[in-house]
């Protein structure tokens, strides 16, 4: 069993670590990562802008913007995957890659989780801190950029590298679109060795409880320094959001 | 610059004009008619629901009001002003809270460099001269570095007071400066206020500290369940009190 798994790992290492790659698309565990990381990158961003227009007053933010986040928070992740894949080349006429197809669901799941946790980092603050800002003149967005925000932000990290470890789970169901991540190599090397199918996914688990053990780990460790160097400070809401963060992998 | 057309010298700084404001039915200022005069200190003392945080927080309309005006240095607070000139209204209302609220994520020098850099787009060099100065005459030159966590409550008032006084307002407001203080860190709080009043800064002060009211204050307003009952000098309102509220509230005091 154990000699099963060596051989098994000797044999496909490169497979389960960049896929093809260079003969064919880049693939497993590089793959998974430069997913989950460009969807977490790219979600950020979106995240906040939909934060800031689900706190707006403004009816034309706040309504296309909560039913963004109810929508992507309502429904299964692989059932969006499943619109994107296939109503994408019904409406543009042109046929997205299943990567692409991924990344961009991904960035609206992730996005609408995220700003969430953004938008629930923003309330922690306070209203004092949006008051002083105001009495010193500023305005709501100056306010926001160099006031509320650097707070937030920095208080909702370990939400926010939470979010980034469930990403990477929810790569796997690139799998169902032929997206060449870490689980369709192993699905690959499984179909290849045919009498092995225990084995082959026993590699896939631990490579992938590796990974988000570490990443859950580093979100425990940096919460506890953050609560640490806030603390001292008005400091309960700050405890609560951090607190709130940890995910089990 | 250009918008703060210099009101003539005699002018009153703080106008309020049959201000009327309710939260729901609850009415919680009823017909104030009042003045703060340039140069100087009124405090404003009541028990507590009467009002007093409710008024201040109007003048730079952290709270609307419902009906009359509020002039701050000749210019209209409420109605039309909307956005940038509001913002620019509020710059030169120095305010003070009760909570302190320095920004927990700068220290006690970026606190005060702020908002004349982002607002009044001051170098940083000359913004960094105007903080250390400030945060030197509230006696903090030593914390310069410090982080608001790492500050004491008294300390942390002092900062914030500096970082009102940075936009080089024309008049200071506080809202119960000292109610959120260990005993011990009043009198350092106080004695800041003091010397601001006594360099003939106009001020508005919320506040229980009575004997700030006698010996700052050039008038007293005691208010009740959303009015203003009494405005006298300190001398008229401690010795005699017309209101029997007013007689009632000094009486608990000096329990």
């Amino acid at each position: 069993m154990i000699a099963d798994i060596i051989t098994i790992v000797r044999d496909n290492w490169l497979l389960l670590l960049v896929g093809q790659y260079p003969n064919g698309p880049l693939g497993g565990i590089a793959a998974t990562l430069i997913l989950s990381v460009l969807s977490i990158a790219l979600a950020f961003p979106v995240s906040v802008l939909l934060a800031l227009a689900r706190l707006s007053k403004a009816p034309l933010l706040y309504w296309p913007a909560t039913a963004v986040v109810f929508i992507a928070r309502g429904v299964p992740l692989l059932m969006l995957i499943l619109w994107t894949y296939f109503m994408v080349p019904i409406i543009t006429g042109y046929n997205v890659p299943g990567f692409a197809t991924m990344l961009v669901t991904l960035v609206i799941y992730e996005g609408a989780f995220l700003s969430e946790i953004v938008r629930g980092g923003i309330l922690a603050l306070g209203r004092g801190q949006m008051e002083a800002a105001k009495a010193l003149g500023h305005g709501g967005a100056s306010a926001m950029l160099y006031i509320i925000l650097p707070q937030a932000l920095f208080n909702v990290l370990p939400s926010i590298l939470s979010q980034f470890v469930s990403a990477i789970k929810e790569t796997t169901l690139g799998y169902v679109i032929n997206v060449p991540e870490l689980t369709f190599a192993a699905n690959q090397i499984n179909n290849q060795l045919l009498t092995k199918p225990f084995q082959v996914f026993f590699i896939l688990a631990l490579i992938y409880y590796v990974v988000c053990w570490s990443l859950t780990r580093a979100a425990t460790l940096l919460e506890r320094r953050i609560v640490t160097k806030r603390s001292g400070l008005s400091g309960a809401p700050l405890a609560l959001t951090a607190t709130a963060a940890t995910v089990e992998p | 610059m250009t918008q703060s057309q210099p009101a003539q010298a005699g002018a009153p700084m703080i106008t309020f004009s049959n201000v009327q404001k309710r939260y729901g039915a609850v009415p919680a200022l009823i017909d104030i008619n009042a003045e703060v005069a340039r140069g100087e200190v009124v405090v404003v003392c009541g028990p507590s629901g009467s009002g007093k945080s409710t008024l201040i927080r109007t003048v730079n309309r952290l709270e609307e009001i419902q009906a009359g005006s509020i002039q701050f240095d000749g210019q209209e607070v409420h109605g039309s002003l909307r956005g940038k000139q509001l913002n620019r209204l509020r710059s030169r209302i120095g305010f003070v809270f009760q909570s302190f609220n320095l920004f927990p994520h700068l220290s006690a020098l970026d606190n005060v460099m702020l908002s004349p850099i982002k607002i009044n787009g001051a170098s940083r060099e000359a913004a960094r001269a105007t903080a250390m100065r400030l945060l030197d005459r509230v006696g903090l030159s030593n914390k310069i570095q410090s982080f608001p966590a790492q500050l004491s409550g008294g300390q942390q008032q002092r900062v914030a007071i500096a970082r009102a006084l940075a936009m080089e307002p024309p008049a200071m407001l506080f809202d119960e400066p000292t109610s959120a203080l260990d005993p011990e860190m009043v009198g350092e709080v106080l004695a800041v206020m003091r010397s601001l009043a006594s360099e003939g800064m106009t001020m508005m002060c919320v506040t229980h500290e009575m004997g700030f009211a006698r010996d700052v204050a050039d008038r007293v307003w005691f208010m009740d369940a959303g009015r203003i009952l009494e405005a006298a000098t300190p001398d008229e309102f401690f010795r005699n009190p017309q209101h029997e509220r007013a007689k009632r509230f000094l009486a608990d005091l000096r329990h």
